[in-house]
């Protein structure tokens, strides 16, 4: 009885402490807003990725065996599904906003007081060639690889653009309402080895438009699609590694030494002949 | 004497005159125990299993391998840094013992070539002709050649505290006994002798007994063994835990090296590294404290063993009593008088009115040979320093005391003649002229031993007449002797006579020789009697040491009476507790047929005791609660303090000379005397006792068990937080959420914030009084129980890690990352391929920022164990009472302990935010507070548990929840 004795004070006291815990996760979470959270230090300034997603920032494929590439295509077939034309016939959920960079389209305060809010339609043709419409390899059976690139959503966050002192390749299709996306070779010596670098993106403008920001959360905004911008590479060499690093340029867009994700982002590849 | 060549041929030969040390442990062996023992060998396996995944990190090129790099590194550093502590403090207190034996060089004066010359003592061969006066110190072994009044000082040596006569006649067999033979180390005490050296160094008497002692081996203290006992449970749960969750993730389908990266975490939280530092230190607190109280600590652990001693066997001379002869009781007038005997009397209250006192009183006074060095004016009487034995320095002070200025008494009262004491006569007679002008009488006084002075006279002093003789007034004087007697007194007798002016007038030459005045006939005046009186802070000691439950036996050379009387007047025998004699005596009939079960008390002859099996010293130790040795040699101390410890008592002892170095070697704790005490002793001791006081030893007692209590506490309070530290690896393994904590992070609370809150805990007031209850049981009443460790892990760990996973969920959930969505997250969470990862609200993180998200988690969680660890120090205040009951703000430390608690933390969190390493980050000021609620819950609960435990003591929540 001993033994039942002290189960049993166990039994209630771990009871009412998983009461006492449960009870202030849910005052804790009262506290908290289901659209935005409180705090946006951490995740802010945001992060610059780039589908497909890949083990140690390297593309590395053999243009002639297509299963080499299957992964990335995979992975980009994937990621673009939901950018369908097919996927975005709701007038309820998608709005058109342009085939230009425009202002940032405010959708009134971050809660459901007048239900879900719409989305910018993005069009996957403008990807062009790394639309995967044309070329379901997205330029890989040719040894021209495709990456896209995206900003990470951050729920109000307003990317604001640079109006000077771009370099001036960046600066060749300038809009104000637009945040240009570069590559270039990481490396110097790399630089006459990346050869002509294709953008796709809005309108066949290099960047993001401004229309997509803010993002009102995933309860507001459950279909928002996040502009892209394609990057094709026509002319790697092959047979070396080549580093490439893309950048986000944004008065609001900031690169850090301690995470090389912020901004920007850098990425090897290595095609086999 | 010998020639400096041949000396120098023996001292080659022999080594020189001097004990050797015993042997000391290597300094570098010292230090590498330090290294490898407690929980340093689980530290060291921590060090190792980060080495090995770093090496097979790096091989595997994972970015985040030198962490672990690192974090062996720091493990290793623990260890070293925390060894290299303890090993210094434990150099620190050797060297207060080292200063001990640091004794100005001894001279001797030596023979040589036929010179006598001025030597260093240690240079002395065998063969050498010394010389040695009163005052010197023996230089070696050595036969007497020539004598003259020569008396040693065997105490050290023998125990016998009353001097011997040396002279070159050999008259024993047996070295020890003979008179011819003077011993190393023991002093002449008046007197010259020459003699040959017959033995040096270690070959000495004395140096065979030091090599004796050092054979005894050294018990571990009750500490240590506390100590070890804990250190086993927390490496036992420290282990357990960490293999059970080793298999525990392999079958989960962790890879190995994760498993073992695991296990690290499970040690480090494990442990608590900063412990065993914090326990040297409060434990040499304490020993500060009672170096203050004139008891000198030479092994740090020796403070608690102190606490829990059980049995104290004590010397009488010096340690209970004052040292020094002292005039107890007075009997004229038929009538005994008590004498005040307190170490700084400056009165007599005893009546002084009858004629007959002041009779006495000139007799004491001019019957005395002994007088006060000059120069001492300024000295309180009893401090005086007096040339003459025990008993004439005694008589003198008692006089001085009451009549004032003895000398000038003396000077007028001129001494015309003197016999001074000798064993055949033994009496003492002088011869005066009186202060009376007009009185041209001489005055003949005498003392001596009682019935040799009451045989001399014919009449007795009553009321300041003299009255005849009769049976009737001789038996009085019997009955006043044996009274005296039996009180373990030295009794001496005191007679005068005014020599009739016509047969003496004042031209009269007295001759000593051929004794040309009266010798009988005296008038007998009265009886003085002497005792070496307890110390009078002694029986208030002993009473406490009774009700504190330990058990005082006196252990003396002396003889049973005296013994037995000093007994019963420090209370070592109470006043209503008889021994077998005196219930033989009470109830006339022999000794044989009482129940021996009755008498509890005992007082045990050393010649019973040499006969004695030690079964039968057992009974008499298990038997009797109140038990006196008298007559006993030192090596039966030994034999003694065996027999305490076979009924399981932890045993102190004190001592003084040479022969009790093995008893205070055996004994659990040896505790020598820094004023009467030999090197010797103090080498073997433990501690050693500066006031040779025996009260000194209840206030290290005191402390002692106020310590084994604190230490209780600040294990409690290290404890507690080691689930803190450990839950998060536990639920990180099995729920897979982001890391709640890391393993520096684990580091900087047990070696940073924790460490001066827990020395705090040593500064803690004890709760009750702890002198009234008995010695702890030391197989049953350990430092860490099983309450203790139950009480801390299961209970106030778990309130604590769920006030800190509350403040981690709330700052994971106001960045974005709600409870629900953090289960099972782990894989993608430490993927560093991905920098999307997407919250709860949809936003996407890079690795970095989760990674900062990370920290800000760890020093959330470390934050919140912080501040849960101040409501941990004030309810590990006290066990049994409340808060309110010990007082809040008495123990100042524990306030101090507070605020660098919170200080540290701050100076982490906000100064060393930026370090990366450090995976400290800055943190908003409200996430200080989320665990403030489960601090005050804590608080509440222990409050509600000690209530309960006051209210129902014996009951099942007692039993369980009290530690």
């Amino acid at each position: 009885s001993l033994a039942v004795k002290i189960l049993l004070f166990y039994v209630i006291f771990y009871g009412c402490l998983a009461g006492i815990f449960i009870g202030t996760i849910q005052v804790m979470l009262l506290t908290v807003s289901e659209f935005e959270p409180k705090y946006q230090d951490r995740v802010a300034p945001p992060g610059l990725t780039q589908v497909p997603q890949v083990q140690k920032t390297e593309i590395t494929f053999t243009a002639s065996e297509p299963r080499t590439y299957e992964v990335y295509v995979r992975n980009l077939d994937n990621f673009l599904r939901d950018y369908s034309a097919e996927q975005q016939t709701e007038n309820i959920v998608f709005q058109d906003c342009g085939d230009t960079p425009t202002e940032y389209k405010e959708r009134g305060p971050y809660n459901d007081a007048q239900g879900q809010k719409k989305v910018c339609k993005f069009k996957r043709e403008w990807l062009e060639n790394c639309s995967g419409i044309s070329d379901p390899t997205y330029g890989y059976k040719d040894g021209k690889p495709c990456i896209l690139v995206k900003l990470n959503r951050i729920i109000g966050f307003k990317p604001q653009a640079i109006n000077e002192s771009l370099p001036p390749e960046v600066m060749a299709k300038y809009n104000p309402n637009l945040i240009p996306v570069h590559c270039v070779a990481k490396r110097e010596e790399d630089a006459d080895k990346i050869g002509t670098v294709e953008y796709y993106g809005m309108g066949g403008y290099p960047g993001f438009g401004l229309q997509y920001y803010p993002y009102y959360g995933k309860l507001l905004q459950p279909r928002y699609l996040q502009p892209l911008v394609a990057v094709q590479f026509t002319n790697l060499t092959y047979d070396v590694e080549v580093r490439v690093e893309c950048r986000a340029y944004g008065q609001n867009i900031v690169y850090s030494d301690k995470d090389r994700f912020q901004g920007r982002f850098d990425i090897k590849f290595d095609i086999k002949s | 004497g010998l020639s400096s060549a041949r000396a120098a041929e023996i001292l080659a030969r022999d080594g020189p005159n001097a004990l050797t040390p015993p042997k000391a442990t290597p300094e570098i062996v010292k230090f590498l125990r330090q290294m490898i023992g407690g929980f340093s060998i689980l530290l060291w396996i921590g060090a190792g299993f980060s080495w090995i995944s770093f090496g097979i990190q790096l091989s595997q090129g994972t970015d985040s391998a030198f962490d672990n790099l690192y974090l062996g590194v720091v493990l290793a550093l623990v260890v070293i840094l925390t060894g290299i502590f303890a090993y210094y403090q434990e150099a620190k207190s050797t060297n207060i013992m080292a200063s001990f034996s640091k004794m100005i060089p001894q001279q001797a004066l030596v023979l040589r070539d036929a010179e006598k010359k001025e030597l260093p003592a240690d240079q002395l061969v065998v063969g050498d002709i010394v010389e040695i006066k009163g005052g010197d110190r023996i230089p070696a072994d050595i036969r007497l050649i020539f004598t003259q009044g020569c008396k040693v000082d065997n105490s050290s040596l023998t125990g016998e505290s009353e001097p011997q006569s040396r002279s070159c006649d050999f008259t024993h067999e047996n070295p020890l006994e003979t008179r011819n033979i003077a011993f190393y180390s023991t002093t002449c005490v008046e007197g010259t002798a020459t003699g040959i050296v017959i033995n040096t160094g270690d070959r000495t008497i004395i140096g065979r007994i030091a090599s004796l002692a050092s054979g005894v081996g050294n018990e571990k203290t009750p500490i240590a063994i506390e100590i070890e006992h804990f250190v086993w449970l927390v490496a036992g749960v420290a282990i357990s835990i960490g293999v059970l969750f080793f298999i525990i993730s392999v079958s989960m389908r962790y890879k190995i090296l994760d498993s073992i990266i695991f296990l690290i975490g499970i040690i480090v939280a494990n442990v608590p590294e900063g412990l065993l530092a914090t326990v040297t230190v409060s434990l040499s607190l304490t020993a500060k404290r009672m170096a203050k109280k004139n008891c000198l600590v030479k092994n740090l652990e020796a403070v608690e063993t102190l606490g829990s001693t059980s049995i104290i066997c004590s010397d009488k001379t010096g340690t209970l009593t004052q040292n020094r002869m002292t005039v107890a009781h007075l009997w004229f007038d038929n009538q005994i008088y008590s004498a005040d005997t307190s170490e700084d009397q400056t009165t007599q209250p005893f009546d002084q009115s009858s004629p007959s006192w002041t009779a006495l009183s000139k007799i004491v006074t001019l019957c005395n040979r002994a007088e006060f060095r000059p120069g001492q004016e300024n000295l309180p009487i009893m401090k005086r320093v007096v040339v003459g034995d025990a008993s004439e320095t005694a008589l003198l002070k008692f006089s001085e005391v009451i009549l004032g200025d003895v000398m000038s008494i003396r000077a007028q009262n001129k001494k015309v003649a003197e016999i001074p004491f000798n064993s055949t006569n033994k009496f003492q007679l002088s011869i005066h002229e009186t202060d009376d002008p007009h009185d041209k009488r001489f005055l003949l006084v005498m003392k001596g031993a009682p019935e040799r002075i009451l045989e001399r006279c014919s009449t007795i002093m009553i009321n300041g007449k003299e009255e005849p003789l009769d049976n009737e007034k001789a038996e009085a004087f019997q009955t006043a002797y044996m009274e005296l007697g039996g009180m373990g007194e030295r009794v001496l007798g005191f007679c005068h006579l005014y020599l009739p002016e016509n047969e003496f007038p004042e031209s009269f030459q007295f001759d000593t020789d051929s004794m040309n005045f009266p010798t009988s006939n005296l008038c007998f005046v009265g009886l003085l009697s002497m005792i070496d009186p307890p110390r009078s802070t002694v029986p208030d000691a002993v009473s406490k040491c009774r009700s504190a439950g330990i058990k005082v036996i006196m252990v003396t050379g002396d003889h049973p009476i005296t013994a037995k009387a000093i007994a019963k007047s420090v209370g070592i025998i109470s006043a209503t507790s008889e021994t077998v004699e005196d219930i033989a005596k009470r109830l006339n009939i022999p000794v044989e047929q009482v129940n021996r079960r009755e008498a509890t008390a005992a007082v045990v002859n050393g010649m019973e005791l040499k006969d004695m099996s030690s079964e039968q010293l057992d009974a008499i130790l298990r038997e009797h609660a109140e038990i006196v040795f008298a007559r006993t040699s030192p090596q039966q101390k030994l034999i003694i303090v065996e027999g305490c410890q076979r009924q399981g008592a932890v045993v102190a002892v004190t001592g003084d000379g040479v022969n009790d170095s093995p008893a205070l070697k055996k004994a659990d704790i040896g505790i020598a005397m820094g004023i009467a005490g030999s090197d010797a002793a103090k080498n073997a001791a433990d501690m050693v006792l500066l006031d040779d006081n025996f009260a000194s030893i209840v206030t290290g007692v005191e402390e002692g068990r106020l310590i084994f209590d604190n230490l209780k506490k600040t294990i409690a309070y290290t404890l507690t937080k080691n689930i803190a530290e450990l839950c998060p690896f536990l639920i990180y393994i099995i729920a897979s959420i982001p890391m709640p904590i890391g393993t520096i992070t684990i580091l900087f609370i047990d070696l940073g914030t924790d460490i001066i809150p827990s020395v705090a805990l040593a500064y803690e007031k004890a709760e009750s009084d702890i002198m009234n209850r008995r010695p702890r049981n030391k197989r049953k009443d350990r430092l860490v129980n099983h309450q203790l460790a139950v009480y801390s892990y299961l209970q106030i760990g778990i309130m604590q890690s769920v006030g800190a996973f509350v403040t981690y969920f709330t700052v994971y959930a106001e960045q974005g990352f709600l409870p629900s969505t953090l289960l099972g997250v782990r894989v993608n969470w430490e993927n560093t391929n991905i920098n999307d990862f997407e919250d709860s609200y949809g936003q996407q993180w890079t690795y970095y920022q989760r990674m900062y998200l990370q920290w800000t988690g760890y020093t959330a969680f470390f934050v919140s164990i912080t501040i849960q660890q101040v409501a941990d120090l004030i309810i590990r205040k006290t066990r049994r009472n409340s808060i309110f009951q010990q007082g809040l703000f008495r123990n100042k430390v524990i306030w101090v302990g507070i605020f660098s608690q919170i200080g540290i933390a701050s100076i982490l969190t906000y100064g060393l935010g930026h370090v990366t390493a450090l995976n400290f980050t800055p943190l908003r000021f409200q996430y200080w507070f989320v665990a403030v609620p489960f601090a005050i819950l804590i608080w509440v609960y222990d409050e509600i548990r000690k209530l309960l435990i006051r209210r129902y003591p014996g009951s099942w929540w007692d039993k369980n929840m009290y530690y």
